[in-house]
């Protein structure tokens, strides 16, 4: 019975592969850094999901890590690249 | 043994439309803030559901409390990360959309 | 059948990371570079996960979510600060000249 989960980490696996649009065309950088935080998300469902499907229950610890550094990169994100780059400086490729 | 089982299956097939609509939700929405809605609201709602399945299915409690703090993890980053966003994009005096 | 399941599992697990890596090394923002490798750093850790390597999986994300993301977004910041003609650290002996051109142009 257990393929059945390995279906659904198969159905899941399409949704961070079209998260990849918003990452291409996003008009602001933070929706380029959501799309990021969409693919911590479903790695982490992916991930429970196949370490019962492989049967290997060592994949909970992987997905303990993700869900534990998911936030650091947004974070450093807002307050370091995204806080500092405002109305004063024109021409700045980050908006 | 076999309901607990199958209605952990039940669950995780609930969960997954949810995945589903954030991720097409993050692409159709037209603003910033109605995509982090979608994002953040839409797909702790799918894994709520998926972890909740798996922990009707787990053979152990040990399990069952990790898989609990992967959720209770999860929860805390993607609201503390939503609340960053939306509160430094009005700061940047990025308007809502409205309905032209 | 899971055997089956599992290797369209990695077929299109290949083809997005091919597809990422290909716009990862083609486009010209610099920003959005950085996106696409923390999420190819997360792609690249359920590969590790199907190559049943759970240990550098598990490498694969302490580093890639937790380290180089970071680190990038604030080399990246630097890199503006640079750009609007602040001082560096090592371009003190640049103090003198165009703040607009940096250390390149001399």
């Amino acid at each position: 019975m257990s393929w059945m989960h390995t279906v659904f980490a198969l159905i899941l696996l399409p949704a961070i592969a079209t998260g990849m649009f918003r990452i291409l065309k996003g008009p602001t950088a933070a929706d380029r850094m959501m799309t990021a935080q969409l693919f911590g998300t479903c790695g982490v469902a992916i991930l429970l999901l196949l370490g019962t499907g492989m049967g290997t229950p060592v994949l909970l610890d992987i997905a303990l890590v993700f869900a534990l550094l998911a936030a650091l990169a947004t974070m450093t994100f807002v307050r370091r690249t995204w806080q500092y780059s405002s109305k004063r400086n024109h021409g700045n490729p980050i908006q | 043994m076999e309901i607990l089982y199958n209605s952990g299956t039940l669950l995780i097939i609930l969960g997954l439309p949810f995945f589903l609509s954030g991720t097409v939700g993050l692409i159709r929405f037209p603003d910033i803030y109605t995509r982090l809605h979608a994002l953040t609201k839409a797909d702790n709602v799918g894994l709520g559901c998926i972890v909740c399945g798996l922990a009707l299915q787990s053979a152990s409690w040990a399990v069952t409390a990790k898989l609990l703090l992967i959720w209770l993890l999860v929860l805390i980053a993607s609201s503390a990360s939503c609340h960053l966003i939306a509160r430094s994009a009005m700061q940047k005096n990025i308007q809502p959309w409205t309905r032209p | 059948m899971n055997y089956f399941i599992l290797t369209l599992f990695d077929i299109i697990l290949v083809l997005t990371m091919l597809w990422l890596a290909w716009y990862l090394l083609n486009t010209e923002d610099i920003f959005k570079a950085v996106v696409l490798f923390i999420s190819f750093g997360l792609l690249m850790a359920l590969a590790w996960v199907r190559m049943r390597a759970p240990d550098v999986a598990l490498a694969e994300a302490a580093l890639g979510a937790g380290l180089t993301g970071p680190l990038f977004l604030s080399a990246l910041r630097r890199m503006n600060r640079t750009r609007k003609g602040e001082r560096r650290l090592d371009s003190d002996e640049n103090r003198g000249k165009d703040p607009k051109t940096g250390p390149k142009q001399e």
